[in-house]
């Protein structure tokens, strides 16, 4: 069962869980890391992890949303590469100021808003094929990624930098940051809109016909995967200090990898947001664990796919019971 | 007053012309029947009224307000619910979620869980313990049962509070006590002054709860009738007009043949318990309403569908039944879906007429010129013209691509064909042609079964036919029984007078 239900007591709804599984498995990974590398148990290693794990956490809770409604979004890497070379390159011709970092934030959520509506009007609107069109506009957000910025490079101001790894007296700002995403999320999760996602990509004929309004719904969980992605892309540069146009295309598909290790189908109606949060930390730890694990560099991605492999098929398996 | 005034609607959808002078009036507090047979437009007029299908003419006027609802929602914010045929169902979520679903009750900004099962909770309780185990405020719709769905979607509907209610086949996966509760409901929204209109199979149903009966045909409205004063005979009578008062086909097949295909107890999830049996020579057709499992059973004897149940041919037992195991031993099927089962559109010709053949025969190499060659007399026998054998499928009209079909098996020597509404969307001549050339074939000894969604082609072509419902074998009519009224009767089940 991807999720644990309880009977209801009179006149109360039950209590599904849609993430009791996701929860398992990473449970099972964490415990793996934890006996691999003993430090893990401490704020200082935990809080460093979460600050890496925090730009995928991200992205996976944009890409829940698409998926929710029966979409997907492969253009989501391609968004953090554009907004991450954007974002530096605007910081450094507007001189480097804190007026400047603030413009540069400003205008790198705008610009993951703006990819993300083009996204959803190809597709929601135009009824274009989510998959073919967002492999393509994925195509034109990388290109003109490469085109403002065609090597890795660039600096932002260390107010910047400092300022992400810095915190609110002994709490990381990465960690608030995370905790702020976790409770929007669950926040979200109780809102009207996310119920009728749930149901657009439950049965979309069914949803139209119930007076849902399909098209606009779908065009505003795309633009939520843009921002998202947009915000991953400005914690990658808060931890890197610069830009790579090639940093973001592998968070295409690990997001995706994410939503579907946290309990989501990929036909949508089904999963929830905590579970790809959920998802997205044990992919994390997987790294991790190939890491702590002193394997030698060249098996390293071998061994991370079979346990990656391994994750999938533990959950179906264990959904199908 | 009037509720709902629809007038001289007209729609076509491509060149069908689906409804053509259809009108309906439904006044407040009225439960209005809608009968007629299958493809006569009913569905079509409701969704025309509920905004899910554009009219291309004719006047619509609902409590008050004039002309056509562009969306869905739009009607439903007028007042309009409609339970849907298909069901408008979200599978994962609970039965109280769809309840709710486009109006949930919110508090501070979030959809309100708690008011959302009280609220389900409620609406359930009217159907008592009917609803069978299982049926809760908090169970996943995709764990319900058919007739459970059905109690969810009509509580779908009394949760929001329309003024007009259309209940498409609202009752065909209930049982007796779940119908009663079901009129129950029905009755109390009459006196709550809803307009409700009843579509529905069962005349015995229409009788029960009905005010006025309105039967369509062929697109058109034929008649409104008050239910008091009205007896059985006359709405068949009108359902079935005069276009059908006689039977084309009035000789019995020329010579009884041997059994060639004997069917016993054939089940699977549409069927329930099939038996007949088919002779050399024979077209049995199948009919009664849309989906009663005429296809299921074709598609069972193929081995496309798992069934229970024996299938022997030719007094040889078939096992372990699949399309390749069928075709070895000599059955062929058409279907009337040609997109979907059987066709490859880009592929050339010849290789569509081929693939049967080719998996009939173990040949290892395949040779095109002395298949050309055996196909030649066939081809030329359906009538079929093209440019050649190597254009793609895609290049032909639908009535040639089903001669294409048709060939395909003919090349195969088939003792049993099996046709699935072959003359789907194709034009009047071909299918004059294909029903030329099933005729000849049953004269040469193959036994045809016969699925069309006409009445009038089983009419004019079968031998003998089974009329299908719920699954079952509801009647055999043959011979002098083989009447346009009698196909009506079975179908609709109404008992003789």
């Amino acid at each position: 069962m991807t999720e644990a239900s309880a009977p209801a007591p009179e006149g109360r709804p039950p209590l599904r869980i849609r993430w009791a599984l996701a929860f398992v498995v990473f449970a099972v990974f964490f415990a793996v890391n934890a006996w691999l590398q003993p430090s893990l148990l401490t704020a200082r290693v935990l809080a460093s992890n979460l600050t890496s794990f925090l730009p995928l956490v991200l992205v996976a809770i944009g890409q829940t949303y698409v998926v929710l409604a029966g979409d997907i979004d492969l253009s989501a890497g391609a968004i953090i590469a554009l907004v991450n070379v954007s974002v530096v390159s605007l910081i450094e011709q507007a001189g480097g100021s804190g007026g400047a970092i603030a413009l540069g934030l400003a205008a790198g959520i705008a610009l993951g808003i703006l990819c993300g509506l083009l996204n959803g009007l190809l597709v929601a609107v135009l009824r274009l094929q989510a998959i073919v069109t967002t492999f393509a506009t994925s195509i034109v957000f990388g290109g003109i990624a490469l085109w403002i910025l065609p090597q890795a490079g660039g600096s932002v101001p260390q107010a910047y930098w400092r300022g992400y790894a810095g915190g609110l007296g002994p709490v990381k700002l990465t960690v608030i940051l995370f905790l702020v995403a976790l409770g929007t999320a669950i926040l979200c999760s109780r809102m009207r809109w996310y119920r009728h996602l749930l149901a657009i990509g439950g049965n979309r004929l069914g949803a139209f016909q119930s007076g849902l309004a399909v098209t606009r719904q779908r065009v505003i969980s795309y633009v939520l995967c843009g921002l998202f992605a947009a915000l991953a892309a400005l914690c990658l540069v808060g931890e890197t200090a610069s830009a790579d146009p090639l940093l973001g295309p592998s968070f295409t598909l690990t997001s995706i990898s994410a939503v579907v290790l946290g309990g989501t189908a990929l036909a949508g109606g089904r999963g929830g947001v905590i579970g790809s949060i959920l998802g997205a930390l044990t992919l994390g730890l997987i790294n991790n664990i190939v890491f702590f694990a002193k394997l030698p560099y060249v098996t390293q991605d071998l061994v991370k796919g079979l346990i990656i492999l391994a994750a999938l098929a533990g959950g179906i398996l264990g959904a199908r019971r | 007053m009037s509720l709902l005034v629809a007038e001289n609607i007209r729609k076509a959808f491509g060149s069908t012309l689906a409804l053509d002078g259809a009108s309906l009036t439904v006044e407040p507090g009225q439960v209005h029947g809608l009968i007629g047979s299958n493809g006569c437009g009913k569905s079509t007029l409701c969704k025309i009224a509920a905004g899910s299908v554009g009219a291309d003419e004719g006047r619509l006027r609902f409590d008050g307000r004039e002309g056509f609802f562009g969306t869905p929602a739009a009607a439903a914010a007028a007042g309009i619910a409609v339970f849907y045929q298909e069901l408008s169902l979200i599978p994962d979520l609970d039965v109280a979620e769809n309840i709710a679903l486009g109006h949930e009750p919110r508090r501070r900004g979030m959809v309100d869980g708690a008011a959302i099962h009280r609220e389900g909770a409620r609406l359930l309780a009217r159907f008592g313990s009917a609803g069978g185990k299982g049926l809760t405020p908090g169970a996943l719709v995709r764990d319900l049962s058919a007739d459970q769905r059905q109690i969810a979607e009509i509580c779908k509907i009394l949760a929001r509070a329309p003024k007009l209610v259309i209940f498409d086949e609202a009752t065909s996966s209930l049982d007796g006590d779940q119908v009663q509760i079901f009129f129950e409901i029905v009755r109390a929204l009459r006196e709550a002054g809803t307009g409700i209109i009843f579509i529905s199979h069962r005349m015995d149903e229409l009788f029960a709860i009905c005010d006025r009966i309105t039967v369509m045909r062929d697109g058109r409205t034929e008649a409104t009738l008050p239910v008091a004063g009205t007896d059985r005979e006359a709405v068949l009578t009108l359902m079935v007009g005069s276009a059908l008062a006689t039977r084309h086909r009035d000789e019995a097949p020329p010579r009884p043949g041997a059994p060639v295909l004997e069917v016993a107890g054939l089940s699977n999830a549409v069927l329930r318990d099939v038996s007949f049996t088919l002779h050399e020579g024979e077209i049995l057709g199948l009919g009664g309403l849309h989906g009663q499992g005429q296809s299921a059973v074709l598609r069972a004897i193929f081995g496309a569908d798992p069934a229970t149940g024996s299938v022997r041919l030719g007094g040889t037992s078939q096992d372990r039944r699949s399309p390749a195991a069928a075709i070895r031993a000599g059955l062929g099927y058409v279907s009337g879906d040609r997109g979907v089962n059987g066709v490859f559109l880009d592929r050339p010709i010849l290789e569509n007429m081929a693939i049967a053949s080719l998996s009939k025969s173990r040949a290892a190499v395949f040779r095109p010129r002395a298949f050309v060659e055996r196909v030649g007399e066939i081809v030329a026998r359906l009538n079929l013209r093209f440019a050649g054998y190597d254009f793609p499928l895609r290049t032909l009209s639908g009535g040639n691509q089903q001669k294409v079909v048709i060939a395909r098996w003919l090349a195969t020597g088939p003792r049993v064909l099996l046709l699935d509404d072959p003359t789907k969307g194709i034009d009047v001549e071909a299918k004059a042609d294909l029903y030329a050339i099933i005729d000849e074939l049953a004269a040469e000894g193959v036994a045809i079964l016969l699925h069309s969604s006409e009445d009038e082609e089983l009419l004019t072509t079968a031998h003998r036919v089974l009329v299908f419902g719920s699954g079952r074998i509801r009647a055999d009519l043959a011979g002098e029984a083989l009447t346009p009224t009698a196909l009506y009767r079975a179908a609709y089940e109404v008992s003789a007078a």
